[in-house]
């Protein structure tokens, strides 16, 4: 005996729903305009926010970013906290150093400018203000003739540091290493300052003193470190030591865009 | 119409509605992103400045080795720190070149000078070549990665130039 089973929804049936739904998505991701695609409806009057701009870290950004860099490093250098404060026979390398620094914004001028970018004479106020004016407060502050060495040590390694960094974030290969010589000259000069704060053969190894502090070190790392630079200075506290002071390379928010 | 065309029409149609805003999202996504090419993380065609710079670092930790033998003291301590630090850096590129690393050579770039300041001015020498080589080869490295490491690398042997040269006999302000 052959038993047929009818279906109970028909063939039409099927076909007329099925094309209800189509039509229904169809008309459904009609009314979800492209400019609301992906929020969430909401009830009441909502402000509308308005969007920041993107922007881009491009090699001119970093560029003039590392003038701005160069003329704070100068600017502190001839600050008249330090050159008041520097020892005679430091007050050669402040100008040396300071004349350096802005030998190297006008050698990153034209670099700026074939990019089709504007170039930079002032300090980063950025930077300034999140530690120059006070690391020049606390040289002055201190009254001790070895913070401005060491502020000097500071200032060439962060701006060593800075290239390095900038490194990374640039797309032209040839641009790399115009900013590594720069940088290295950078090096060559923390190198020099560390070795006036601690000399010899035996100022380069790193070490501590009978009370356990690190001393300076011409080479205290095999690589060059990307860290905030810590430098020592200002008065002593309480208990006869120095907070230190981190200076950080130019970051997103103090790069020059 | 027949009624097979009509349902046909009908689905083709409500397909296109619904992928349209997914499209015009996708280029106008185009149309707002960066338009510069990022640089690449890795690139081969970096391995023959890398293998290069591998070489020449071998050869200058086998430079170091040769010295730190003729001194002692701290002296002996400061080459053995600048020898360590050619080594880390000979470990450093091979590691990054893992299997495209070649065999490095441990030939010694001179022989030592009789006196420390003699070894620190040659030395000096040495390590003032070794940073011009790696900055000339920054300039054609593609790959970023590479370009950060031979960049950290640079930033200390410039230190090791002025150092090496201040105990060598060169005056500070000179040296800067």
């Amino acid at each position: 005996m052959t038993h047929n089973n009818p279906s109970f929804v028909s063939r039409r049936a099927a076909l007329r729903t099925g094309g209800a739904i189509v039509a229904g998505g169809a008309v459904l991701a009609a009314c979800g305009g492209s400019s609301d695609a992906g929020t969430i409806a909401r009830i009441g009057s909502v402000p509308e926010i308005e969007k920041l701009e993107t922007e881009h870290v491009s090699d001119v950004a970093l560029l003039r970013t590392a003038m701005s860099v160069e003329k704070m490093v100068a600017t502190m250098l001839t600050d008249g906290r330090m050159t008041s404060l520097a020892e005679s026979n430091v007050q050669p390398f402040l100008s040396k150093y300071a004349s350096a620094h802005e030998t190297n914004m006008a050698v990153i001028a034209p670099l700026v400018t074939a990019r089709g970018g504007q170039t930079v004479a002032e300090p980063n106020a950025k930077l300034m203000t999140s530690y120059g004016n006070n690391a020049l407060e606390l040289v002055e502050a201190g009254k001790t003739p070895g913070d401005v060495l060491n502020l000097m040590l500071g200032l060439e390694s962060l701006a060593a540091a800075t290239y390095q960094y900038f490194v990374s974030l640039t797309n032209e290969a040839a641009l790399r290493a115009d900013m590594m010589r720069l940088g290295a000259s950078s090096s060559r000069r923390a190198a020099v300052a560390a070795q006036l704060i601690r000399g010899g053969t035996k100022g380069f190894v790193p070490g501590l003193n009978e009370k356990g502090e690190e001393l300076t070190a011409t080479l205290p790392t095999a690589f060059g470190a990307l860290n905030a630079v810590q430098v020592f200075i200002g008065p002593l506290n309480d208990i006869g030591t120095r907070s230190p002071l981190s200076m950080e390379t130019p970051s997103l928010n103090s790069i020059l865009y | 119409m027949s009624r097979r065309r009509l349902i046909a029409s009908l689905l083709a149609g409500g397909a296109v509605a619904a992928t349209a805003p997914f499209l015009a999202g996708s280029v106008s996504a185009e149309e707002s992103g960066p338009t510069t090419t990022a640089p690449p993380h890795r690139d081969a065609a970096d391995n023959a400045a890398l293998n290069a710079a591998l070489d020449r670092e071998s050869r200058m930790a086998a430079t170091y080795a040769a010295a730190v033998a003729k001194t002692s003291g701290d002296d002996k301590a400061a080459l053995l720190l600048i020898h360590d630090h050619h080594v880390a850096y000979a470990q450093a590129l091979k590691g990054y070149l893992a299997t495209d690393a070649n065999p490095a050579s441990s030939q010694p770039l001179a022989a030592p000078a009789a006196s420390i300041a003699a070894i620190a001015q040659q030395m000096a020498s040495l390590e003032e070549e070794t940073v011009a080589i790696h900055t000339n080869s920054l300039a054609s490295l593609r790959g970023i990665n590479a370009a950060m490491l031979v960049a950290s690398i640079i930033t200390v042997e410039a230190r090791h130039v002025a150092a090496l040269n201040i105990v060598g006999g060169t005056s500070p302000i000179a040296a800067a």
